[in-house]
């Protein structure tokens, strides 16, 4: 067989993502099941969404019992976010990313309206930034997790919540594609990126983070800083990768600082102090920069520049000053002088104080290309760095980034989905598609080798079916679904078909999704399904009630016509009393079945004729024979129960006081009893279940009342 | 990624999921079926919560289930080993709380029933079994309500050509699939293909029903010229939520077949079928396939005893993407 077992930590390639770019190694997933081979029979059967259940079914006169398993094929990044973390996320994208969709929709209208960018319309970066910072939030706090605290002096890091790979990503395909402002001072935001992601990046390599974490557990146990040469080495390392804050917070701890050193180490102390001005007043290409930060602000380039030059000189100055001879501690002044050359911006220098290739680049840009603008060129800096520190263990986001200097989009887009998964390149191909033209004509050209759909939309189908694996999920799997525009509304059916309509709450769920997205035949279906269902678990009300609602008028029609041999088999009370609710029910809306306009009279009938038998006055009586005519007149009230109507009206027919029908009326009944004595002899005739002399019963009664009519009037 | 839902009973021979994953009903080794439900519906833990004898007449291992859809109630047809085809539903009545009952044990005269599918979304039930001498039949519910009353619809063999008859059929299995597509006003059509002694039955058709003439006709072969008599052991119509063609696999020792099926017939009234992968993996019998929901990926079981899940890359060209393998 040619498939490796998985060995590494990363499921993510399981999940059912089909890419272009396919570095095809079989992946073979071993199920932890009891049961093992051989079996009699492996049986596969997909749940909703992306899970499947795989029977294992042992053979005959085997040990053990067979077992079901179910796998979700959607576990993404195992480990680092958890299932409830994931599920936040997912509920809390939704009204970010609808937002967005209805604001494009909207530009969209106005643009095929002709109304050239209306003024007080925002452009499309200002509300894609607006969903950028939404998603980010999410994601986790936006503190970066090298802030150093004032409080305790020797404190370098301030333990911050540790920052996620997604969020990392996030913040790089933000940077890169969306945020228009910061186009201009790229690398001082891959600086900030870094300051905030570089712990992550210790998980698979060296890195400056990793040590300054390694020596503040040791700042507390060493007494003069200054003689430890890890102290100037990290020093460097952190000014390297522009970590200026540290860097001058570290200074700060050298040993002439202290009160009792004033009068001994003068030139030292007047050194450390003259470097850490200079780190301060460093010259940033940037147009703000953080409190806490240091550095001096300038949001043009020919500022910037002109600022750099004479920091520049202030550094080569200080660099050649006599003062140097007068320092007699040594590592200070190898210290100094050394991280006077990162900024003079030494090659050799740089490069042995920085660890992992992105802390190497992050410091060419900073001193050696600081006028580095856009992406220009980034991509052949990239590599240089990558060959001088070669990796052995690449991190995923690494991956990510050197595809999206490379400008390659096809990589950024598998990257995207390959290592952060399906919610990732769903949303951000929102960014992708808006920074990239190239990005744009990849996502939304349409794939005929995948059905006639645009890759975006694939992503946001299969995004769609991860959510509707979830019960808690599966309800917003339709905000997706509805912004596909070609093979949403498809997926959002089968995910309706299979959701179960016995529970009440998800049927309600499901019938306003329905209204929602005018999919009205799904939501009769799924009534339909419910109505059947109570049918025949004896809930016959709700049945009904669900029929109706579902406009099933073959299976109404059937229940009525269930009535109908109800009627025609028993009118004992007790039987009418079970049916009585459903008439009630069904009757509510008469078209839905013509029969059931007969039993409801029948109902009207019965009830008056109830009230006779109770109280016998002859207003009760007069309304009986009323509804026993309207009965007899109506066309729906069918043959079979004719002579049952009129036996079970003796009564009324013989009423002592007077008679209770005129002659007309009494005519009627005597043309339909004689329609009746015709069709009883024809074949097919179903005879109702009375007693042999009722219908020479009726005919008495209604001759006798003919009689009594005629006199009368 | 992986958990064990479910533990069933000693000698479950064959098992089928409801529409919704929320039952499964399974087919023992002794004639008996047994339900399982999930205790809790935010759970996914089940139990067994009935199991009772299938038919009393014939003894014998329950060889396939399958679950009628859900507009027609909680219903199961199941064949057992001897060749029986019956229908079983759950009822609430003025007796009994939920409990089974048999509604209808169909006539086998001397051939066995191989497999059997209900057919979706039309506006009466249709159910297509495949008997062992090679003959189909439809069978269409007469009362939307009552699983009790069915009448025969249609018969005819696996073939292309309506004319030829074929007497000593023998068939091991055969394999149904209906279109999946829901809405009532299409015309319902199924693929079928069996594993049998006669090579021109064998080969996977698509059946489509004729509304002007009322009959089923053969509206496509999925096999290549060189391979019609070739013994088919599953076949599996794909979910379209928009694709403009049909996606079916059709799985014969030589592989798994991906066909794409359009809807333009030609005079003869066939429609274009097209190949467009043959997938190996699973050594010997393919099992059972089944597509996901949205037709993209399509799982696979074999004699090799591990799933196979197969998928198109944006190129569209087909491969493994994955193999879930029991430990061994």
């Amino acid at each position: 067989m040619p498939a490796v077992t998985s060995d590494s930590g990363e499921v993510n390639s399981l999940s059912i993502v089909p890419h272009s770019l396919e570095t095809q190694t079989l992946r073979v997933y071993p199920l932890r099941t009891r049961t093992a081979p051989p079996f009699w029979r492996v049986s596969i059967s997909w749940g909703r969404g992306s899970t499947l259940r795989v029977s294992l079914l042992q053979p005959g006169g085997a040990e053990s019992d067979g077992e079901v398993v179910e796998v979700n094929l959607t576990n993404t990044e195992r480990g680092e976010i958890s299932e409830a973390e994931r599920q936040r996320i997912a509920h809390g994208s939704v009204t970010p990313f609808a937002l967005l969709q209805s604001r494009k929709n909207q530009m969209d209208e106005l643009h095929s309206a002709d109304f050239e960018s209306a003024e007080d319309k925002a452009p499309l970066w200002v509300h894609l930034m607006e969903y950028s910072n939404e998603i980010k939030s999410l994601l986790g706090t936006s503190k970066s997790y090298i802030t150093p605290t004032i409080e305790d002096p020797k404190a370098l890091l301030e333990d911050v919540e540790e920052p996620t790979s997604l969020k990392a990503a996030w913040e790089l395909v933000e940077m890169f594609y969306a945020d228009k402002q910061s186009q201009t001072w790229i690398p001082e935001r891959l600086l900030d990126w870094l300051a905030d992601f570089d712990c992550l990046l210790s998980a698979t390599q060296p890195t400056v983070h990793a040590r300054l974490v390694a020596f503040q557990k040791a700042l507390v146990t060493i007494q003069e800083v200054e003689n430890d040469p890890e102290y100037w080495e990290i020093m460097s390392s952190a000014l390297g990768i522009g970590w200026l804050d540290i860097v001058v917070k570290m200074l700060r701890l050298h040993g002439s600082y202290q009160l009792d050193q004033v009068g001994t180490r003068e030139i030292e102390s007047g050194l450390v102090e003259a470097v850490a001005v200079l780190i301060s007043q460093m010259p940033r290409l940037r147009p703000h920069i953080s409190d806490e930060k240091l550095g001096e602000c300038y949001n043009t380039k020919p500022e910037f520049m002109k600022a750099w030059e004479k920091w520049r000189t202030q550094l080569t100055k200080l660099d050649c000053h006599p003062f140097w001879l007068q320092c007699d501690h040594k590592q200070t002044r190898v210290g100094l002088k050394n991280m006077i050359q990162i900024m003079l911006g030494n090659a050799n220098v740089i490069s042995n104080a920085t660890y992992h290739w992105i802390e190497l680049y992050i410091s060419h840009l900073l001193y050696i290309r600081p006028f580095t603008v856009g992406l220009e060129s980034m991509y052949t800096l990239a590599q240089k760095c990558m060959h001088l520190k070669p990796i052995t263990n690449r991190h995923k986001l690494m991956g990510l980034l050197i595809g999206i200097l490379e400008e390659n989009t096809e990589v950024v887009l598998a990257e995207c989905s390959r290592s952060f998964g399906p919610w990732m390149i769903t949303h951000a191909a929102e960014l992708l598609t808006a920074g990239s033209a190239q990005a744009e004509m990849l996502l939304h050209e349409e794939q005929s080798k995948i059905g006639g759909i645009c890759i975006e939309e694939l992503h946001r189908l299969i995004y769609a079916q991860i959510l509707s694996s979830h019960a808690l999920t599966w309800n917003i799997a339709p905000i997706y679904l509805t912004s596909c525009m070609k093979q949403g509304l498809g997926l959002l059916e089968n995910l309706l078909y299979k959701q179960p309509v016995q529970q009440h709450q998800v049927l309600s769920e499901s019938i306003e999704i329905c209204r929602l997205n005018g999919i009205d035949y799904v939501s009769r279906h799924m009534m339909k399904i419910a109505g059947v269902h109570y049918w025949k678990h004896g809930e016959k009300n709700s049945a009904v009630y669900w029929l109706q609602q579902a406009q099933d008028e073959v299976r109404l029609n059937r229940i009525a016509k269930h009535l109908f041999d109800l009627v025609g088999k028993s009118v004992s009370d007790e039987s009418f009393k079970q049916w009585e609710g459903m008439i009630d029910l069904l009757g509510t809306e008469s078209k839905t079945a013509g029969g059931l306009e007969f039993l409801k009279k029948y109902r009207d009938f019965r009830r008056s004729l109830q009230q006779v038998q109770d109280g016998i006055t002859t207003d009760d009586a007069r309304k009986a024979s009323e509804a026993l005519i309207s009965l007899m007149r109506n066309p729906s009230t069918p043959q079979q129960f004719w002579l049952r109507l009129l036996n079970d009206s003796l009564e009324l027919l013989n009423w002592k006081d007077r008679p209770l029908f005129n002659v007309s009326q009494t005519k009627l009944l005597l043309n339909k009893l004689q329609e009746l004595s015709l069709a009883r002899l024809l074949p097919g005739y179903v005879d109702a279940d009375l007693p042999p002399e009722a219908f020479k019963s009726v005919r008495l009664a209604l001759a006798s009342n003919l009689g009594r009519a005629i006199l009368e009037e | 990624m992986d958990k064990s839902i479910l533990v069933l009973d000693k000698g479950t021979r064959c098992t089928a999921w409801n529409y919704s994953g929320e039952r499964l009903v399974a087919g023992l080794i002794d004639g008996s079926l047994a339900i399982y439900d999930s205790t809790d519906p935010a759970s996914s833990n089940f139990t067994c919560t009935h199991r009772f004898k299938g038919l009393e007449a014939h003894n014998g291992s329950i060889v396939k289930v399958v679950w009628a859809p859900p507009e027609y109630g909680d219903a199961v047809a199941c064949i057992s080993e001897d060749g029986n085809l019956s229908l079983w539903e759950e009822i609430v009545d003025d007796t009994e709380g939920p409990h089974w009952k048999m509604c209808k044990c169909f006539d086998r005269n001397t051939s066995q029933v191989l497999d059997v599918q209900f057919g979706y979304g039309q506006t009466s039930l249709k159910l297509v079994a495949a008997y062992s001498d090679g003959r189909v039949k439809i069978h269409e519910l007469l009362d939307t309500l009552e699983l009790e009353k069915w009448q025969l619809q249609a018969e005819f063999q696996n073939v292309i050509d309506l004319v030829s008859k074929f007497g000593n059929v023998s068939c091991i299995s055969a394999s149904i699939s209906w279109n999946p597509e829901r809405i009532e006003v299409r015309q319902s059509s199924f693929v079928l293909g069996f594993n049998s002694n006669t090579p021109s039955l064998n080969s996977a058709k698509v059946w489509e029903f004729d509304l002007d003439h009322q009959r089923w006709l053969p509206v496509a072969e999925l096999s290549l010229p060189e391979d019609k008599g070739d013994q088919v052991s599953s076949v599996a119509w794909a979910p379209n939520i928009g694709r403009p063609y049909e996606l079916i696999a059709v799985a014969t020792q030589k592989g798994i077949s991906i066909w794409q099926l359009r809807s333009n017939p030609d005079h003869d009234g066939r429609l274009s079928v097209h190949r467009v992968a043959l997938l190996s993996g699973h050594e010997n019998e393919v099992w059972e396939m089944e597509w996901d929901m949205s037709g993209m990926t399509l799982a696979t079981t074999g004699s090799d005893g591990v799933v196979r899940l197969w998928q198109s890359n944006l190129n569209g060209a087909w491969h493994e993407q994955a193999v879930l393998a029991p430990p061994s």
